[in-house]
């Protein structure tokens, strides 16, 4: 298992699009990929929309992905990446 | 043939119909046998692809459109292809034995249940989204063609018994000529919608589901509310003319929009905008008014399966306020009760609802709520120029309890040390016609009124407006109105108090020039009716005003007052 934390910095939120964005770019590995809230300690399968918009993760929030496979590492690294990229909202 | 409804939205329209007849599910809770299960497996993948084929469609379309529309429908394939959802619906079929149909219902609104739950309010809206999938995947399961009113094939003319919000939402824009429904009226739904996209529509036509065939040429006249069916060219070239006069009129009209609202003689007049919600269709109208004049909160509080928290409405109120800077919003607190009820609170049926616990007494009755929105409220004041509204008010108890409340909200912030603004005005609707007879009184404790003539008129003359029996006794243009309406405005004149009107008669086509001429300078509608009020308004003159005021006061009927003004204002109407 590998994992990694980071914090949302776009402004919206991973809801509407960078939520999709986020599901569509999941899909694409093998692993098994989970998405947590620190805060709270909920934690939802990072392939499936409608439990990453229940965790309802807003700007700031603190979260730590992890995944479990043969493309556990690039898998995460991708995903934070992502986040970290803001979804291209800042230009 | 012809026949007749109630124009709510005007226009014409010449087209062929498009008979709308939503998909309703009808599931119950069914088991098979073992040997099914694989077939019931495969069932609800064939309905899922067809279902992914159909969005597919749509959105390729929407997006060839650059419609923004497009992205609800990529959404809606994410939501079709979770994984998890995905996962448990199998599994329900599988070991639990239910039909595909039973297992897709049941799974899809449990996540539909959980995402209502979620504070967020864009996410809640997504529970929507969830449930809308899910009757298209039962549909497909039933091997059902799909209806759908956001995406048609070609312009037409859209027939249905009635339509619900998430139809009207979504409403292909582009091709829908007009609307013809077999029930609602002026203030439903459909009626708001038809009127904010300038969609011809007549409502209330009984029957037209039986009367009328797919793809049968119709005309809808929906500035006098007919339709007639099988018409004749000469007919079908009349109406076209007429439409093509309809639309240049409008484009006319439409050029008053940005004007200043100064009367012949130089006498301002505030117009102001009425807002339902906080969409950015509200939002954007900002620059042609002068403020809110009423912003109804009860959008925060209906079709939803809970109470909207502190910070929900705080969110909401302070981006209405920040829109709007330095012009005022008025903010009409919780008007529920009545018309308007919500599952959630377990209210008990009246006899009366209009007469019973609505509005400010179910605040007072429910201390909890209202001091929640007062809350949010004050919280949000420093953003803007707040204005305080409360609905049905009927005596100086009413305002003497809820100045009580606004106090003890605003003791508990200080003591929080959160901030809010000391200058927040409070004032009252007028719609109960005992606070109107007694306005100088109640002008000495309030800051400002606002009449809210719809119920205002449903009070004084003694009619349910719900009721469409007897809308023949709904007579907003009633000289009674008038003559209350002055006498109250008189009374909150004197000590230099404003008025305004929020209720339909202040965009009405007629109305707002004599309550010009009573004195009333502040006149807020939707804004569908903001540039042909202002056309009005930069038309006439404030001495003509008072002098229609006057005349009207002292009619009979609310028939003579209707055909007086017609004449009088026909070079303005033109």
């Amino acid at each position: 298992m590998y994992s990694k934390k980071t914090v949302i910095a776009n402004n919206t939120g991973l809801h509407a699009r960078p939520a999709s964005d986020f599901i569509a770019n999941a899909t694409k590995f093998k692993s098994r990929i989970f998405i947590k809230r620190l805060d709270s300690g909920d934690e939802a399968n990072a392939k499936s929309i409608i439990m990453l918009l229940s965790l309802a993760l807003d700007k700031g929030t603190e979260v730590e992905i992890y995944a479990e496979g043969e493309d556990e590492i690039t898998a995460v690294n991708s995903l934070i990446d992502l986040i970290d990229s803001k979804f291209g909202e800042d230009k | 043939m012809k026949y007749e409804g109630n124009s709510v939205s005007e226009g014409i329209a010449v087209g062929e119909v498009y008979l709308y007849t939503p998909f309703i599910p009808r599931i119950q809770e069914e088991t098979i046998p073992e040997s099914q299960t694989a077939e019931e497996v495969a069932q609800y993948q064939t309905a899922k692809e067809r279902a992914k084929r159909e969005l597919d469609k749509i959105k390729n379309k929407l997006e060839q459109e650059k419609d923004e529309k497009a992205k609800i429908f990529s959404a809606h394939l994410d939501i079709l292809f979770d994984t998890v959802m995905d996962e448990d619906i199998i599994f329900f079929i599988t070991n639990k034995k239910y039909s595909s149909s039973y297992a897709v219902s049941s799974i899809f609104d449990k996540y539909a249940k959980m995402l209502d739950k979620v504070a967020d309010e864009l996410i809640r809206e997504r529970a929507a989204d969830i449930r809308d999938v899910k009757n298209r995947l039962l549909r497909n399961l039933r091997g059902i063609e799909e209806k759908n009113l956001s995406i048609l094939e070609k312009p037409a003319i859209v027939v249905a018994h009635d339509l619900t919000p998430s139809d009207t939402a979504t409403l292909d824009r582009k091709n829908v000529l007009a609307i013809i429904s077999e029930t609602g009226g002026e203030t439903s739904h459909t009626a708001i919608i038809a009127k904010s996209y300038g969609i011809p529509a007549v409502l209330g036509v009984k029957n037209m589901m039986s009367v009328l065939r797919q793809d049968e040429k119709v005309i809808v006249d929906a500035v006098k509310g007919e339709i007639f069916t099988e018409p004749s060219a000469e007919q079908i070239e009349y109406y076209l003319e007429e439409k093509q006069k309809y639309a240049e009129n409008a484009k006319k009209i439409k050029e008053f929009i940005s004007v200043q609202p100064v009367m012949q003689d130089g006498h301002n007049i505030g117009v102001y905008l009425n807002i339902g919600s906080a969409k950015p269709q509200e939002l954007e109208g900002s620059v042609y008014v002068d403020g809110v004049g009423l912003f109804r909160t009860e959008f925060l509080f209906l079709g939803k399966e809970q109470l909207p928290t502190e910070e929900e409405q705080f969110t909401i109120y302070r981006k209405v306020l920040t829109t709007y800077g330095e012009k005022p919003v008025i903010l009409r607190t919780l008007d529920i009760g009545g018309d308007k009820t919500v599952s959630y609170m377990d209210l008990p049926i009246e006899e009366n609802p209009f007469l019973g616990n609505r509005a400010l007494r179910l605040c007072f009755s429910h201390p909890e709520i209202f001091k929640t929105q007062l809350k949010a409220a004050y919280r949000a004041s420093v953003y803007g120029n707040l204005w305080l509204m409360l609905p049905m008010v009927g005596s100086l108890d009413d305002i003497r309890k809820a100045k009580v409340f606004i106090e003890e909200v605003k003791t508990e912030l200080r003591q929080n040390a959160i901030a809010y603004s000391e200058n927040v005005k409070v004032g009252i609707m007028i719609e109960i016609p005992s606070i109107a007879l007694i306005a100088d009184k109640a002008a000495k404790e309030v800051d400002f009124a606002s009449f809210g003539t719809n119920d205002l008129c449903q009070y004084l003359t003694a009619v349910d407006r719900m009721n469409p029996q007897i809308s023949e006794y709904y007579q907003s243009y009633h000289p009674a109105m008038f003559r209350l309406m002055g006498y109250a405005t008189e009374a909150f004149a004197k000590l230099g108090k404003p008025v305004s009107v929020c209720g339909e008669l202040g965009g009405d086509l007629l109305a707002p020039a004599v309550l010009i001429g009573l004195g009333i300078n502040k006149l807020s509608m939707g804004i569908g009716s903001v540039a042909r009020t202002k056309k009005l308004i930069t038309h006439l003159s404030f001495e003509k005003a008072k002098k229609l005021a006057a005349a009207v006061k002292e009619m009979s009927t609310a028939a003579e007052v209707e055909q007086y003004l017609k004449s009088e204002l026909s070079e303005i109407l033109q």
